[in-house]
């Protein structure tokens, strides 16, 4: 049988001051794990949602991303043979060739901190190319014009993207192009793009060659086909589709929140230890207590589950609280420079319920763990010598 | 359920300290009848409170055998003694061991933690255990705010709720003023002339030790001598 819990809840506020720090160190690591998390979660969410299954994205074979990526127009030519390329109603084959390079722009209130955009050249066939694009305010901008449309993630985080304000880009930043259109492409990375039309985009950044070339294809079944001819001696091109494309670029994340999880497993072996000292106190500070209910008839397993039970109750009210905390942090717009395209992908912290889940796991264990060795020492008491000492 | 009858038989207890044997009882024989009040008295380390703790299975002895009513104590091991003594014994300590956290009602509650009851038939236990000692109106305070006689009252109610068959008090005078002391006194005579609980209290003043039916005196882990008390012998007469 198991002491009542008011009994645990009771002896919490019995020292308020360590009862108090143990607290505040299990909702710090709550607070720093879900942010860590809801960072992490909120840059997959954007990576994973980028691109179609049906779209192939080919670069020259080395390259790790389009802005490293540069196609020449025979090799371009050489792609339109791939079998099982989706045409448009007017017959023409859905292949988009796009330049892709990066402008400084500042942050919106932060005027002093630029960030490395990507700007996207783009024909107006991409428009049908990319179909989870979709626009949502003003228009696409005309071919010819110095006009660019905004993702509306770009919109939200950086300064001068606003319909009808004017942008300068560029090798030199001295092109002033116009702001047309908002497109949104499901929370995915393109979403953190500018895109204008590529004749006008690549004279302006002084590029005469495009970086990547995005293939539509039929349907599933001619994904593994087109991806073996493109990477044949016939084009000697790396092809692969959007999805992985942007999958693999989530890699330097899964770094981030690894690496930064071990320093949480270290903070969480710290609060093990806070945990434990608090527990310790407790056991000594009620030896009398625990002898009684042993001569009483409580038994050593009741006397472990009970110091158990009042250590994981401290560590999970911590644990709603830093959750609590972490929520002002939901929904907060960063941003994260990728080291694979320079460039930054605007995204939204995302607290999950599996995050949640993990805060409480982790919140449990070391509650656990911390009371462990004090819950033992208890269960260990010689009776009759702490009735004595009493 | 009224009292159990005691018996020990040769019964020793030695403590170690640096491979050194210290005797603490030596070869003791008693007899205790259901429902008699027997005190224990003599010098410190006299072994009074070894005694306390065999008889209430605290403690196992190092030869001869301890018999409680059925219960055959020598030959249990941990969790027997701990689930017999939640069933069987009460005991009522010199500074009562509430927990300070708890009210009374739920400091005389614990016990029946152990039971398989209804809280409905819990309270009903926990409010008669405190009507016998009369605290049913400080059923909801705490220790801190009841006086040291109070205390023993809210430890001698959690030691009979469970209506035990016997009742194991050390010192529970010890750190109460004179009056105070009477009161808790005839509580325990009333526990066992009225519900006929066998008793066995360790006190070292004389006075208190009147109040049982017979007085053991120990000395050097032995029974040195027994005597009735005044109120025994006057009945007799």
């Amino acid at each position: 049988m198991i002491l009542p819990l008011s009994y645990n809840w009771r002896n919490l506020f019995v020292r308020k001051l360590s009862t108090g720090l143990t607290f505040i160190v299990v909702a710090v690591i709550v607070l720093v794990l879900a942010v860590l998390l809801s960072f992490a979660a909120g840059i997959r969410a954007s990576l994973v949602a980028t691109g179609s299954p049906l779209n192939l994205i080919v670069l020259k074979p080395g390259a790790t991303a389009e802005s490293t990526s540069i196609l020449q127009p025979e090799e371009i030519a050489r792609v339109v043979q791939t079998p099982g390329v989706a045409r448009q109603a007017d017959g023409a084959l859905m292949i988009s060739s796009e330049v892709a390079v990066q402008s400084a722009i500042p942050r919106l209130g932060q005027r002093d901190r630029p960030a490395n955009v990507a700007i996207r050249g783009v024909d107006v066939l991409a428009y049908a190319v990319h179909d989870n694009v979709r626009l949502v305010e003003g228009r696409w901008p005309d071919a010819g014009k110095m006009e660019v449309a905004v993702g509306r993630a770009a919109q939200k985080r950086f300064a001068g993207l606003r319909l009808n304000e004017s942008i300068a880009l560029g090798r030199l930043g001295n092109r002033d192009y116009t702001v047309v259109g908002v497109f949104e492409a499901d929370g995915g990375a393109l979403e953190s793009e500018v895109w204008g039309p590529r004749p006008q985009i690549q004279d302006s950044f002084e590029r005469d060659v495009v970086s990547s070339v995005v293939v539509r294809l039929g349907g599933p079944a001619d994904v593994e086909p087109a991806v073996a001819y493109i990477r044949s001696a016939a084009v000697q091109l790396d092809a692969k589709p959007e999805t992985e494309y942007y999958r693999e670029l989530t890699a330097k994340t899964t770094e981030i929140v690894m690496l930064t999880s071990v320093l949480i497993g270290i903070m969480a072996v710290g609060a093990a230890f806070a945990v434990a000292n608090t527990m310790y106190a407790a056991v000594d500070g009620r030896r009398r207590e625990i002898a009684m209910l042993r001569t009483i008839g409580f038994s050593r397993g009741a006397v472990v589950l009970s110091f158990v039970i009042e250590s994981v109750l401290i560590c999970t009210l911590a644990c709603v609280f830093g959750l609590t905390a972490s929520v002002g942090f939901n929904g907060m717009r960063q941003d994260f420079l990728s080291d694979t395209t320079w460039t930054v992908l605007a995204y939204e912290l995302r607290l999950t319920p599996g995050i949640v889940a993990w805060a409480f796991a982790l919140s449990v264990v070391v509650g656990v763990a911390g009371a462990a060795a004090p819950a033992l020492r208890a269960a260990r008491l010689r009776v009759i010598d702490a009735l004595r000492k009493a | 359920m009224s009292g159990a009858d005691i018996e020990l038989k040769d019964v020793r207890k030695a403590y170690y300290k640096d491979r050194l044997e210290i005797p603490v009882l030596d070869g003791l024989d008693l007899a205790i009848r259901s429902g008699e009040f027997v005190v224990l008295m003599g010098p410190s380390g006299s072994g009074k409170s070894t005694l306390l703790h065999l008889v209430g299975g605290l403690d196992s002895p190092t030869g001869g055998s301890v018999r409680v009513g059925e219960a055959r104590l020598e030959n249990m091991n941990e969790r027997e003694l701990t689930a017999w003594r939640s069933r069987h014994v009460g005991f009522i300590f010199q500074m009562y061991h509430l927990v300070p956290v708890l009210t009374a009602a739920q400091n005389v509650e614990l016990p029946l933690l152990l039971y398989r009851m209804s809280s409905g038939e819990r309270r009903q236990r926990v409010t008669t255990a405190l009507d016998v000692v009369g605290l049913s109106d400080r059923m909801h305070h705490r220790p801190n705010q009841l006086s040291g006689g109070q205390e023993q009252r809210v430890a001698i109610a959690r030691a009979i709720v469970t209506d035990p068959d016997v009742i194991l008090a050390d010192e529970p005078t010890g750190d109460l003023d004179a009056r105070t002391s009477e009161e808790i006194l005839n509580l325990m005579n009333l526990l066992n002339s009225e519900f006929k609980k066998t008793i066995l209290m360790v006190t070292h003043d004389p006075k208190a030790a009147q109040h049982g039916e017979r007085i053991v005196h120990l000395d050097k882990g032995v029974l040195h001598r027994e005597e009735l008390t005044a109120a025994r012998a006057g009945a007799r007469a």
